[in-house]
């Protein structure tokens, strides 16, 4: 139960330091990657821990901001009874997919997946009735709490930082559980999981559908945020965006997704400065953190931590893997 | 064009300098600072470029002039890609660290309706050039379009259709996004309440490479005319792929197919037959301001100039204009952009409505037979 | 008739496109197992090369296609070298992700070298047509089929009479048994990324003339060819070349015979399909081979 707590709080506090200091456009940046981070962390569910490869999650994403915006925008609900809605409605859609889905592997199951990100592009820009074609779907109400509106980055950074750390929180509970063993195991060994009586296909289906929940809740959160959603915002581009952010911080883990979405957020931000070219050096750079830390980020704290394990034990709270 | 590290770095100073020495030092010709976000990667930077281009053109020549009222401008440049979530990025850098005076945006709806709610936070007026009639429902009074509507685009090619051409029987194709959905849409409205109801619609995707299908279908549905809403690579193809298909009807295309981009990918024959509506008809035989403004582009970037880029030249001026008459003050400002009514641009008359939309009038073109040499049909004006 | 006739020479043509765009991509998968997500990339960089030789060099036909296609080759090589080797003891997804960053890579380099304008891409059969029971048919589209053909008879010897082509399929099924059996297995590896990186430029100079030449051009194709490929069976060539004519045919004919707006499902929705029901496509591997 401690590696959880102190997750959340790690998450809480070391957030609202940095929310404290930085400009808006920072804050904008950080709320962003919690965002993304959130839809990580469920990606890290079915890639992580089941080891299904997804293509797909950003449709799911979109799946949890259309929820939202159609709720909202169309039926007038309040964004805090849509947003469950939401969830839900992706969860069983989810679940819907992945039943015949996740007998697929490897690449099948990526190719599928990348397929499904396709189709969910097509549909979203075509069914013009429901979610307003290419147009999208403009003028999502702002989140507020009585009369105190959850807008400006500040204050939506306290939404989204909270949310990052419950998700996180409740991701380490279930890495440390049974449930977590089970997935893992699918992921190592397949038939030998179904000889020591897991059911394989539960399993599957149980971690594609929470890595689907996570997608919704990140997919509202950026409705909210952005208070637009377009097709253009769920593309099977922002898919394997996730899929980078999660490699590029250290698969499995949940600290790694929640790097990785911070490090990919920021880093073309950052390359601004060198112009039109500035995408090639993100490739480039992206390229050599694949080279040289093959284990991502995690990996190269891990590495480091040798030295300085004697002299702060407390690092490896922040990689509950380490513990369990 | 490019945009060092020195320059940013420079911009950086100069943002951290102004906001702190403050308007007490305004006498000291230190720049207006203005923003710009358009796509410079990724697809949509065939268009953005024309826009860097031309407001780079705009930002020398109204320094040239003397500025405002002594102090320079400056624009600062962000790119946007083709993504929404970019633009925003984009938009919030500029306006949090740069701290303009004023923005351009780009010409995509989508990236214009993302942005809208942050630009409603910052309080600064914008021009942009999206064409979508959403961004302007939006009801955000600091944006100001300076192109023609999407829906005034499928007017006028209503009008071509029907005045020019007389079609009976019209037909239309469109790209899958928001110009080519809501252009087709008004489009058959407008044809459906002028008695002359379209006899097929029919689409493509943004990427496609082959519209011999849609093509073919139109044909055997009968129609006489087809509109075809378009984006710049598409259209040249879809207008090759006609001739190829031995297409004799009438064609109207919207402004895209004809901007320089798609032009130098036709010849001739493909032109044949094929009315346009563009935003604005440019070529050096207009004479005067556009003869200038044409002439001096070339020479400058080597390429054609398009209405696109034109559009923002001209919403340079317009913005240089009000900065001098009521300065830089965003409230101000916002007020008399919201008050201006038959200012002559180069491209377009620009008025104002209460939704933001400035221009209404537009050009019908038709290539000169056997060139490329675009000529004026006739313009069109609604109300 | 005539318009149907019409309809399936498009198709075909697009689909010859797309099915060298997808034997590239196969012979990659099935020799080194990498997912190749920079295939439409190394499409888009075959139809550059060919704006390098024909337009910028001006070269004759003969000369700029050769020097288009080794201008290819020393990029299959070249990427061996920097990306495919440093990579290759990576998880499946490392080496997806990390083909996608080169696809970055390269499609920024194209616009940083050649600009955003689309480029028109001449063609030897230049804008002729002839009419074939009133359908009326470039030549262009029907030369695609043509080499098409050829480059696919071309590989069919390859693979089974020549040694190297079949040295190349033993690496392809088992490297260590190939490297028991003495065979030099690296350079049959790059030579894999040389054949694929030259079918993308076949596939490149061809639909140059076609489609105009732009550095974004890119995923769309990559999206097709792995449509085909699962459609065709992972790792076959047969089933990259009948996958590649099904999604082209699907494309066209589906537009104009069920709804142009929803035609792209068609492909996308029978790929899952096929991946439900036989995913082991038309010709593929049985799937248990590979995971």
């Amino acid at each position: 139960m401690r590696a959880p707590l102190a997750i959340a709080a790690a998450i809480l506090v070391l957030g609202g330091l940095i929310a404290s200091v930085l400009p808006e456009y920072y804050l904008r940046l950080f709320n962003l990657s919690a965002i993304s981070a959130v839809a990580v962390i469920g990606l890290n569910f079915a890639f992580g821990y089941a080891g299904l490869i997804s293509l797909g999650h950003a449709a799911f994403v979109g799946m949890g901001a259309y929820g939202l915006a159609i709720l909202t925008t169309a039926w007038g609900w309040s964004p805090w009874l849509a947003m469950p809605a939401a969830i839900a409605t992706t969860a069983a859609l989810a679940a819907l997919i992945g039943y015949p889905l996740l007998r697929l592997r490897g690449h099948y199951l990526a190719l599928a997946t990348l397929g499904l990100n396709v189709s969910f592009y097509i549909v979203t820009s075509n069914w013009i009735g429901l979610t307003g074609g290419t147009n999208g779907i403009a003028r999502i109400p702002e989140l507020a709490i009585g009369s105190l509106a959850l807008s400006g980055e500040h204050r939506f950074l306290c939404v989204a930082l909270v949310t990052l750390a419950v998700v996180a929180a409740l991701a380490a509970m279930l890495h440390a559980s049974r449930h977590g063993r089970e997935m893992m195991a699918v992921r190592d060994d397949e038939i030998a999981s179904e000889m020591i009586g897991i059911d394989v296909t539960r399993v599957k289906i149980t971690a594609f559908v929470l890595s689907a929940i996570c997608a919704a809740v990140a997919g509202c959160l950026f409705a909210l945020h952005v208070r637009f959603v377009a097709p253009e915002d769920f593309t099977y581009a922002h898919s394997i965006t996730y899929l980078a952010m999660l490699i590029v911080g250290g698969e499995g883990t949940i600290v790694g997704a929640i790097l990785g979405a911070i490090l990919l957020t920021f880093l073309p931000e950052w390359l601004r400065f060198l112009g039109t070219a500035y995408l090639l050096f993100f490739g480039l750079l992206m390229l050599c953190i694949l080279v040289f830390l093959p284990t991502g980020l995690v990996g190269l704290g891990r590495r480091m931590r040798p030295r300085s394990r004697k002299t702060a034990p407390s690092t490896s709270v922040g990689v509950p893997e380490m513990t369990s | 064009m490019g945009f060092t590290r020195k320059d940013f770095l420079g911009s950086m100073i100069a943002a951290t300098m102004l906001s702190l020495t403050g308007a007490a030092h305004g006498q000291q010709a230190e720049p207006v600072l203005i923003g710009a976000t358009v796509p410079m990667t990724g697809p949509l930077s065939l268009t953005g470029k024309q826009y860097q281009n031309s407001l780079t053109m705009a930002e020398e020549d109204i320094n040239k002039a003397g500025g405002i009222n002594g102090r320079p401008i400056k624009i600062v440049f962000e790119d946007t890609q083709a993504s929404n979530g970019t633009a925003v990025n984009a938009f919030v850098k500029l306006a949090q660290e740069t701290k303009p005076s004023f923005f351009f945006l780009s010409s995509y709806s989508t990236q214009n309706l993302a942005v809208a709610p942050e630009l409603k936070k910052v309080q600064v007026p914008a021009m942009y050039a999206g064409g979508a009639d959403a961004v302007a429902d939006g009801g955000n009074e600091w944006m100001f379009r300076i192109r023609p509507a999407d829906s005034v685009s499928a007017e006028g090619m209503v009008k071509a259709a029907v005045d020019v051409i007389k079609a009976k029987k019209p037909g239309i194709l469109y790209i899958q996004n928001d110009f080519g959905q809501g252009g087709a849409q008004t489009a058959a409205k407008r044809l459906e309440a002028a008695g002359i109801p379209v006899v097929g619609m029919e689409a493509y995707g943004q990427n496609d490479k082959d519209f011999s299908a849609q093509l073919l279908s139109l044909r055997s549905k009968g129609a006489d005319t087809i509109l075809i809403f378009n984006y710049p690579q598409d259209g040249a193809l879809v207008l090759r792929q006609a001739k190829v298909l031995g297409f004799k009807m009438p064609l109207v295309t919207s402004s895209a197919a004809l901007v320089p981009a798609a032009l130098q990918l036709l010849s001739p024959a493909d032109l044949e037959g094929v009315w346009g509506v563009t935003d604005a008809f440019m070529d050096a035989s207009v004479g005067g301001r556009m003869k200038d403004y044409v002439e001096r582009f070339k020479a400058k970037f080597g390429i054609d100039p398009d209405p696109y880029g034109l559009a923002y030249y001209d919403g340079a001026f317009l913005m240089a204009e009000g900065m001098r008459k009521v300065g830089t003050d965003a409230k101000a400002l916002r007020e008399w952009l919201a008050a201006v009514n038959g200012w002559q641009g180069i491209g377009h008359v620009y008025s104002y409505d209460a939704k933001g939309n400035g221009v209404r009038d537009l050009a019908v073109v038709k290539a000169k037979a056997g060139t490329k040499t675009l000529e004026l049909v006739q313009p069109v004006t609604l109300n | 008739m005539a318009d149907f006739i019409q309809l399936l020479v498009n198709g075909l043509a697009i689909g010859s496109v797309y099915a060298l765009a997808a034997i590239g991509f196969v012979i990659v998968y099935s020799a080194t197992g990498v997912v190749n997500f920079a295939a439409g990339q190394f499409v888009m960089f075959g139809t550059f090369a060919g704006v390098v030789t024909l337009i910028n060099a001006q070269l004759p036909w003969s000369v700029a296609y050769g020097a288009a296609l080794a201008i290819m080759a020393l990029f299959g090589a070249l990427f061996f070298i920097t990306v495919y080797l440093p990579l290759r003891r990576g998880s499946i997804v490392t080496i997806i992700i990390g083909t996608v960053a080169v696809g970055i890579i390269m499609q920024n380099a194209a616009l940083l070298s050649f600009g955003s304008w689309p480029f028109r891409l001449p063609s030897p059969l230049e804008d002729r047509v002839v009419n074939l029971g009133g359908a009326i048919i470039s030549t262009h589209a029907l030369g695609v089929v043509g080499v098409t053909t050829l480059m696919v008879a071309g590989l069919w010897v390859l693979f089974n009479r020549t040694s190297v082509g079949i040295g190349m399929r033993a690496v392809a099924q088992d490297l260590q048994a190939a490297k028991l059996m003495g065979l030099k297995v690296n350079r049959l590896l790059a030579l894999s990324w040389v054949l694929a990186a030259v079918l993308a430029g076949v596939a490149g100079l061809m639909l140059g003339p076609m489609w105009f030449a732009d550095v974004n051009m890119g995923d769309p194709i990559a999206l097709k060819a792995f449509a085909a490929t699962i459609i065709g069976g992972f790792g076959s060539l047969p089933g990259a070349i009948v996958g590649g004519l099904f999604v082209g045919l699907s494309e066209v004919l589906g537009a104009s015979y069920v709804s142009s707006a929803y035609k792209d499902l068609i492909s996308f929705g029978i790929m899952i399909l096929f991946l439900l029901v036989r995913p082991q496509g038309v010709f593929g591997e049985k799937i248990q081979d590979r995971g």
